[in-house]
């Protein structure tokens, strides 16, 4: 059953064209891992999805909602746009938790304000994701007083507070310092194992080789190759992804 | 002599001085409210909310406030408008520093990282909800320390308002003076009890403001 179905997704910024036609259907509980070099549209990709960025042209659908470029009236559209939102959780490189709330009042805000939950019941759900998230004890804790890692994985527990069909990730460890990439890769391998589905870019091959179903190597826009982990990894076909994955290595 | 003067002055004095603590009170809180609409207004999509909010701050930030106070209280009444003096200092004191703090709200307002908007839009919040619930408590907070200025120079507007007979600090010292003939001693004493004002109200402030962002701040 696929939960996100992408049909040719054309993103421009003037005249730079950023996505040219992107295609791809995530299956229910699939991983995928997109990589490419900088500049090449992932985030832009992830952003599209839910309609951060406004597509050119093509159609996104996540579960039952539909979003089409340019498609229906606007407010129907908005109330489409807020509800596959609320279905789809985004974790963003820098975070972006609200500096004046505490962790578990960052994770109790949505289901308060969007769902109308009860503050004690919100407060019990917040409780128990900051738990999953090996947070349990930083609870009363505001984001100033958090480790990056910390922070990302408040950041995490806050998108699953909407109970979302799939997480989108965009770089979640590389505003990280080297050591705290480990207890953030770590929750979303237990998420992976879980079912949750999920679009990760990154450029961590480990996290890729451990829990991703597909790989998806993007350049300039396109999608030029895609398949398993061994397939894009060890054997692949083209020019363009051997010289990614050398250049992976050597930095 | 000089002694004598100042303990028989300094109850009417002080009376004046609570007139001066309610016309700044009363209009902060107005300018307050004033300003946030204002500031929401010039962030808004509408073209109309946003061109009147324009040309409002446009006119009282570029004309003087006795100039505003004369139209409004002279000025007016040519047109059957007719306002008692307090309401009208309150009027013109409010209109005008509503302008200075609405700039300050909307540069707070901008200032919050665009990351905080996109992360409660991901949540599936409103763009209504992500501004009530996460963009303007920041910005209000962010706004606080930037305004002090504007709030220090609305008290000691308010004594411009004795121009039209409001019988405030500055006023009530000229009325004894009228009867005295001691220029230097009772404007002096006015003068001491603007500066405890105003240096008791920046103390208040600073301390509101350190309150407020110690949780925010690294
Ligand atoms: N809001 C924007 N306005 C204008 N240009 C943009 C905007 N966002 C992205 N771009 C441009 O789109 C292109 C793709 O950017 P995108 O951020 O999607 O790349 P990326 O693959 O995520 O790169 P990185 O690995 O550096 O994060 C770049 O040329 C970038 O400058
Ligand atoms: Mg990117």
């Amino acid at each position: 059953m696929k939960v996100i179905n992408l049909e040719n997704i054309t993103k421009s910024f003037a005249d730079n064209h950023v996505l040219k036609g992107i295609n791809l259907a995530v299956d229910k509980s699939e991983v995928v891992v997109v990589m490419g070099p900088s500049g090449s549209g992932k985030s832009t990709l992830l952003r599209c999805i839910t309609s951060l960025e406004a597509p050119n042209d093509g159609i996104v659908t996540v579960g039952d909602y539909k979003v089409e470029a340019g498609g229906e009236n606007e407010r129907e559209r908005k109330a489409t746009i807020r509800k596959l939102r609320q279905n789809t959780g985004f974790v963003f490189q820098q975070f972006n938790l609200f500096p004046h709330k505490t962790a578990v009042e960052n994770v109790m805000e949505g289901p308060v304000v969007i769902k109308k939950m009860s503050r004690e019941k919100a407060r019990r759900l917040a409780e128990n994701l900051l738990e999953k998230v090996g947070l349990a004890d930083k609870c009363h804790h505001y984001p100033a007083q958090l480790s990056g890692g910390q922070q990302q994985r408040v950041a995490i527990a806050r998108a699953l507070s909407m109970e979302p069909m799939v997480m989108l990730y965009d770089e979640p460890t590389s505003a990280l310092d080297p050591e705290l990439v480990r207890e953030v890769l770590l929750v979303m391998k237990d998420l992976a194992k879980e079912g949750m589905t999920m679009v990760v870019v990154t450029h961590e091959m480990g996290f890729a080789r451990d829990v991703a179903d597909r790989v998806i190597f993007m350049d300039r826009g396109v999608i030029v190759e895609q398949g398993t982990t061994d397939a894009v990894f060890n054997h692949p076909k083209e020019e363009r992804t051997k010289q990614f994955l050398q250049d992976v290595k050597n930095a | 002599m000089t002694f004598s003067l100042i303990t028989e002055s300094l109850p009417a004095l002080l009376n004046a001085t609570l007139m001066t603590i309610l016309l700044a009170v009363i209009s902060v809180v107005i300018a307050l409210i004033i300003g946030f609409f204002t500031a929401l207004a010039r962030i808004s999509k509408n073209k109309l909310l946003k061109g009147i909010a324009s040309v409002y701050i446009s006119i009282f930030r570029g004309t003087p406030l006795l100039v505003q106070i004369f139209v409004i209280y002279y000025g007016l009444p040519q047109i059957n408008i007719e306002i008692s003096p307090i309401p009208s200092g309150i009027i013109a004191l409010s209109l005008n520093a509503g302008a200075y703090l609405s700039e300050s709200f909307r540069a707070a307002i901008l200032s919050v990282d665009k990351g905080q908007l996109e992360a409660a839009e991901s949540l599936g919040m409103t763009y209504g909800q992500a501004l009530r619930r996460i963009i303007l408590p920041q910005s209000i907070r962010i706004a606080i320390p930037t305004m002090s200025n504007t709030y220090i120079t609305l008290i000691k507007d308010t004594s411009l308002v004795s121009v039209i007979t409001v019988t405030e600090l500055l006023q009530m010292s000229s009325l004894i003076i009228a009867k005295t003939f001691e220029p230097l001693t009772i404007y002096l004493v006015a003068a001491a009890i603007y500066w405890v004002v105003i240096t008791g109200f920046t103390l208040l402030l600073d301390w509101l403001e350190k309150r407020s962002s110690r949780h925010i701040m690294q």
